[in-house]
């Protein structure tokens, strides 16, 4: 590339600077509820894990756990079929760029507002805002990017395969299930695990359709803005932190691995 | 013939889900807009006064800041987001890209309002950032706009949109012919000058769709100015949900569709001025020709 070696090389380390600089501002804020988790709870006292078991004693927790969890495990199933029928449609019918700006359009709307057009639109259907509305808003902000990790996965696939099965005999549904699904499968995983994270973590849209229901995220929300935080609030968030974490962790493993035994 | 049909029906079944329930919730939405507040509900009616509440009222100014907010925002974020994106896609090797990349996505994917909560702690009077800048002598007390102050609000933002906003950039960059650069540099341009005559204007698609995804998220942000704002601080997110709150049902319709309505906009420009092979070509190529 242009340019003597020496400014390119200052250029290089000014760049690992900012973004030394970056990852550490974004990764900062997620210690200080581990720190305030573990507050004494009486004056003098030493670091306590108390919080953790202190939590449960509020009778919404238990449930909101429960709904989170279910609403999470259905969005990460539901999500990837929507994304690959999109991608599928992306790739196969005739207005390829107006299907790929509706799946992404849920981007482009801010969230109170599909929050509150999904609250108005189920009321007046006479849907009670239960755990579907709070799957339905969830899916179509996971939509988009499930969306793109599995048009990603089939822009690796070569379509020759497919003409290849059909030469074999398959027919296209054959075709599909045994040679391009195990082959993009790992793009398909990929937008289940990115959506529970999604949904696990989504606070704005979906208090907007929550009901009588709460998830942790809601619930978090509601009793900051009642009663503020607490060190059993920020307990809980470094739980919610950790598996965030973990499951962020094991999406990069799994993902590495059939990476890896793919371009074996 | 049946599996045709059947295979049809899963290729629609997206854009069926995002008609009923994004598109026809939006258009309702609108409607809503127009509609009369009456006591604890609402009534159809096509009625101008909630604009007119909006557009005259106090809250106008409201809407003026939340642009203003979510244009710094923006802008800083694609200050900070378009070196890293230049420098992962032209000059990283594939993996050390790949990893800043997933790095970049991690605390993203952690909920922003639980990292807007740890910022109200590091900027506070005895936060981090306030003892560090004193154990450093770069100040003498705490420093006090740091929390509950634009300042405050602009750090939620940024960290919240920023870190997506490297994605479209850099699959933009990463997309430019590697030939146009090397022709420029062989015609005997200095680095400068082939990054602002051929870089540059080549990765404007994903300039433009990083802009447009923190623009957005910015602009209707309800949460980061609950938390990082202080009592009073009103964008136009969180008086959409307060104006909830008091019940107000087509007033908040009307806000929120103003809201709406710019951004759709945005991305009709979009839409319209940029080929989207160029910013998702790498993803694309093989589809739309």
């Amino acid at each position: 590339m242009g340019g003597p070696a020496g400014g390119s090389r200052r250029l290089s380390t000014a760049a690992w600077c900012l973004i030394g600089a970056v990852l550490a501002l974004l990764y900062l804020p997620l210690v200080p509820p581990m720190l305030f988790s573990v507050e004494p709870a009486t004056v003098g006292g030493g670091p306590t894990l108390d919080w953790y078991a202190k939590m449960w004693e509020s009778p919404l927790l238990a449930g909101a756990v429960i709904s989170s969890l279910e609403a999470a495990l259905i969005v990460a199933a539901m999500t990837p079929v929507l994304a690959l029928g999109a991608a599928m449609a992306v790739r196969e019918l005739k207005v390829p760029r107006l299907i790929l700006v509706l799946v992404l359009l849920p981007l482009f709307v801010p969230s109170v507002s599909l929050g509150l057009a999904g609250a108005f639109f189920f009321r007046q259907l006479g849907i009670p805002p239960s755990l579907l509305t709070i799957v339905i808003v969830q899916m179509l902000w996971a939509l988009p990017f499930a969306a793109l990790i599995v048009l990603t996965a089939m822009s690796t696939f070569d379509p020759v395969l497919l003409e290849a099965a059909h030469m074999s005999g398959a027919g296209r549904w054959r075709a599909f299930r045994d040679v391009e699904l195990p082959l993009i499968w790992p793009g398909v995983s990929g937008a289940a695990t990115f959506s529970f994270i999604l949904s696990f973590n989504e606070t704005v849209r979906t208090s907007l359709v929550q009901g009588p229901l709460n998830t942790v995220q809601t619930y978090i929300w509601s009793t900051y803005k009642q009663i503020g935080l607490s060190p059993a609030l920020y307990a809980l968030m470094t739980l919610l932190i950790l598996l965030t974490l973990l499951l962020a962790g094991a999406m990069l493993v799994l993902g590495r691995k059939s990476g890896a035994a793919r371009s074996r | 013939m049946r599996s045709a049909l059947l295979r049809r029906a899963f290729l629609l079944l997206p854009v069926v889900f995002l008609v009923l329930f994004l598109l026809l919730p939006l258009a309702f939405m609108v409607v809503v807009s127009f509609w009369k507040r009456a006591l604890l509900k609402m009534e159809p009616a096509f009625d101008l006064t909630n604009y007119v509440d909006f557009l005259a009222g106090p809250r106008l100014p409201v809407l003026g800041r939340s642009f203003l907010v979510a244009i710094e925002a923006t802008a800083i974020g694609l200050l900070i987001a378009y070196p890293i994106a230049y420098y992962l896609a032209r000059r990283a090797k594939p993996n050390t890209t790949r990893i800043v990349l997933v790095l970049l996505t991690v605390p993203f994917l952690i909920n922003y309002i639980i990292r807007a909560f740890a910022w109200t702690w590091l900027l506070g009077r005895t936060g981090l950032v306030n003892a560090t800048l004193m154990d450093l002598g770069l100040a003498d007390g705490p420093i006090d706009w740091l929390l509950y102050s634009n300042f405050s609000v602009l750090v939620g933002m940024v960290s919240s949109y920023m870190p997506f906003m490297v994605f479209p950039l850099w699959m933009s960059i990463a997309g430019i012919d590697r030939r146009l650069p090397e022709a420029s540099w062989m015609l005997g341009a200095p680095p400068w000058t082939t990054f602002r005559k051929v870089i540059l204007p080549l990765s404007m698609p994903g300039v433009f769709a990083a802009i447009i995804f923190s623009f957005v998220g910015c602009f209707g942000e309800s949460a980061v100015p609950i938390i990082l704002g202080g009592v009073g601080y009103q964008l136009i997110g969180n008086e959409i949900t307060s104006t909830m709150d008091t019940l107000n049902y087509p007033l908040a319709a009307a806000m929120s569709s103003v809201v709406t309505a710019s951004m759709l906009a945005l991305l009709l420009v979009w839409y319209f001025a940029f080929d989207l092979r160029s910013f998702l070509g790498k993803i694309l190529a093989w589809r739309i020709a």
